[in-house]
């Protein structure tokens, strides 16, 4: 389903990121433009297979992120190569494609067209998706009087009400509340009893352990370890504890 | 996959067939301003100095004058009844150079006015051959030297290429006339040639992408609809975001989009035309029309500028064709200023303007505009995502922009010299464009027309092209 080969991107890191005309000017002239390379992934090559549900770990800055970017054709990578066999469907991070002003029914479908849904699916759909969230009432309320809590559990169900072929997972079960993260397991089973792949990235090893089959283990954006969820888990607790 | 290929056909079809429609009524708008032009050259002496001898039966008097138009609009000479009663015929022709005489009127010398224009009528609608001498023969009959009337002349000045005579003898100074004539365009004639030439064009492009798209082949087009066709949704949900957002928690709501421009102009109308003074016939449509197009690029091009960098998180997040962002900026403004033509339709009709069928052309110049502000948010969202002094820059650019823009001064105002330079400025052909349609009521000429595509569709492919080049950078930026 992914298929990744000697994946490498590298980040321009001139002077750091000149971002105003005169400090380009600036550096132009006294000819410090020079471009230091940061390698934010590092001959990266591993393959996912259809219904997968594939961890990603890793320290803060080792490339999970930037890994995934390039997964769902955000950034393009410098070079190797990538296969992607379906689109992709990301989890959007906590606001990132709401708007605070609008209420419930108006990011559902704001964020499912964003999502790449079609109008109908989304007008067929969105009993479900309301019933899922368990918003009740508050649909109709503008998103800024939400909690995290059910920003989150809004997010996880306009994601997860289409069968994605690809569905990448940043960090986001971490919250909700109990009866809610228990919910959105269980959907996330589902997803992956019908043949999603899953890209799942978290901190939360617990999680790892129990949701994935394959884990990779990225560090300074290379492949520090690729296995078996317990066997990698294991070996980056151990580890975690010393670096 | 069949359905859609049918549909794409007829897409096809529908185009063409609305571009022809379209063709059509364009040229029953605009016909008579694509033949006829008026003229640069205009003889007009309006006062006089002299009176000529009275024209009894056997005097003449002759003026000559090279015209350099193709047709005569409007003819008048001044005549003199020296303060007394006349009678008798006053004849008066107009001549080509060889003395064939192309027009003649007579007038009763009673009724004739003591030095003021008697008009021509016979020579109106004239065809005459551009750059050729003509004669104006005043002659009289039926009258005696003491009841005869006569025609009045301006000593110190001359006509082009002409000269006063009496009776042959040559006067000094030129006969009071006032003479307006048109140029003859190549569009008019040519409208058809011109029209179902682009228009096989057009149907050829179209059946080459029929085939393309039937081979399965992608092209930049093909790709570009597609594209449309998936994310027009999310496009309509952005810009319908915007709008909600835009009035959310103000009282009056959308009831600003009619005010904003209707405040505005009156603020200006107070200014200019108390302190400013200016001879500006109906200044409050003259004004709004200047104010709704350049709020419509001002608000656009700095909603635009944003959106890429302010679209940041979800563009980090998901793909989605980064054009959208600028597109439903620009879009959203674009409704805005749709509204804004409400006001500005009020304002028609409270002043009284008479509005001709030219007012249909109204929208060639709103769709140039939004070409136009589409390209420059593109460059602009662009540029930004890199410099982000953009958005500091393009404050002071704006305010200049809005100077180097005729919307409360004439544009008769900016001297010769930097009219070259002053034309360079997009917005002044479109709203040059839509000034003449509202408040002369006439179609421009055909030459603003292709100066209002050029302005629209150049920093569109510019926009296009920056935006095409460095958007898989964008990310590495934001």
């Amino acid at each position: 389903m992914i298929e990744v080969q000697h994946l490498t991107v590298d980040f321009r890191m001139a002077n750091d990121r000149i971002q105003s005309l005169k400090e380009y000017s600036v550096a132009l002239l006294t000819r410090r433009l020079s471009v230091e390379k940061f390698r934010a992934l590092d001959d990266i090559s591993f393959s996912v297979k259809r219904g997968e549900v594939f961890g990603l770990v890793g320290h803060n800055g080792a490339g999970k992120s930037t890994l995934l970017k390039v997964i769902s054709g955000i950034l393009k990578p410098t070079s190797g190569q990538l296969w992607v066999g379906g689109p992709t469907v990301p989890m959007l991070e906590l606001g990132s494609g709401f708007d605070m002003d609008l209420n419930g029914r108006e990011n559902i479908f704001l964020n499912g067209a964003i999502l790449g849904y079609s109008e109908d699916f989304l007008k067929e759909k969105y009993p479900e998706i309301v019933e899922f969230a368990g918003l009740g009432q508050f649909i109709a309320a503008p998103l800024r009087n939400y909690s995290s809590g059910m920003l989150a559990r809004l997010a996880f169900s306009i994601a997860t009400v289409v069968n994605p072929e690809i569905l990448i997972v940043d960090e986001i079960l971490a919250v909700g509340d109990e009866p809610f993260q228990r919910k959105s397991k269980q959907r996330m089973l589902e997803l992956m009893g019908g043949g999603t792949t899953v890209l799942f990235v978290s901190h939360d090893l617990k999680q790892i352990r129990e949701m994935c089959g394959r884990v990779l283990w990225l560090e300074h954006g290379r492949v520090r370890m690729l296995g078996d969820a317990g066997t990698v888990c294991d070996c980056y607790e151990n580890q975690g504890g010393t670096l | 996959m069949k359905q859609k290929r049918i549909t794409f056909a007829q897409g096809c079809a529908a185009l063409l067939l609305l571009y022809f429609l379209l063709a059509v009524l364009l040229y029953a708008i605009a016909g008579e301003q694509f033949f006829w032009r008026a003229s640069q050259q205009e003889l007009f002496i309006p006062e006089s100095s002299a009176g000529a001898e009275p024209l009894d039966g056997s005097h003449v008097l002759e003026q000559s004058f090279w015209l350099e138009g193709d047709r005569i609009d409007s003819l008048a000479f001044k005549s003199c009844t020296y303060g007394r009663q006349n009678s008798g015929v006053l004849r008066a022709e107009l001549a080509d150079e060889n003395g064939a005489v192309l027009a003649a009127q007579e007038y009763a010398m009673q009724q004739l006015p003591d030095n003021g224009f008697v008009p021509f009528s016979a020579a109106e609608a004239l065809r005459i051959s551009a750059g050729r001498r003509y004669v104006l023969r005043l002659s009289g009959r039926d009258t005696t030297p003491e009841q005869a009337a006569s025609a009045v002349y301006q000593e110190q000045a001359t006509l082009p290429g002409g000269e006063l005579r009496f009776d042959g003898q040559p006067i000094a100074g030129a006969l009071c006339v006032e003479l307006r004539q048109s140029d003859a365009l190549w569009f008019g004639p040519h409208y058809w040639q011109s029209a179902g030439i682009v228009g096989m064009l057009l149907a050829g492009y179209l059946w080459f992408l029929c085939r393309q798209r039937r081979a399965g082949k992608k092209g930049l087009v093909l790709n570009a609809l597609d594209a449309f066709q998936r994310y027009r949704f999310l496009l309509r949900q952005l810009v319908e975001r915007d709008f909600k957002t835009k009035y959310k928690r103000s009282a009056l709501g959308v009831l600003w989009s009619f005010l904003n421009p209707l405040l505005t102009m009156s603020v200006q109308y107070i200014v200019f035309s108390t302190v400013f003074r200016n001879d500006i016939q109906n200044f409050p449509v003259y004004l709004l029309i200047g104010v709704v197009f350049f709020n419509f690029f001002s608000e656009s091009c700095g909603m635009g500028l944003m959106s890429v960098v302010a679209n940041a998180p979800l563009l980090t997040k998901v793909y989605v064709p980064k054009y959208i962002f600028p597109a439903s900026r620009v879009l959203s403004s674009f409704v805005n200023f749709m509204l804004a033509l409400a006001p500005l339709l009020a304002v028609l009709l409270v002043t009284g303007q008479r509005l001709t069928k030219a007012f249909l052309l109204l929208p060639f110049s709103l769709a140039c505009v939004l070409v136009f502000c589409m390209g420059m948010a593109l460059l602009l969202s662009a540029m930004m995502v890199f410099f982000r002094d953009v958005q500091f820059l393009w404050n002071v650019i704006s305010i200049l922009w809005m100077y180097a823009t005729p919307i409360f001064y004439p544009e008769t105002i900016i001297p010769q010299a930097f009219m070259g330079v002053y034309k360079m400025n997009p917005l002044y052909h479109f709203i040059r464009f839509a000034r003449l349609a509202i408040l002369d009521g006439v179609s421009p000429e055909p030459r603003a027309y292709l100066f209002c595509i050029l302005a629209a569709v150049i920093p569109l492919l510019l926009g296009l092209a920056l935006f095409r080049r460095t958007q898989d950078r964008f990310v590495l930026n934001l």
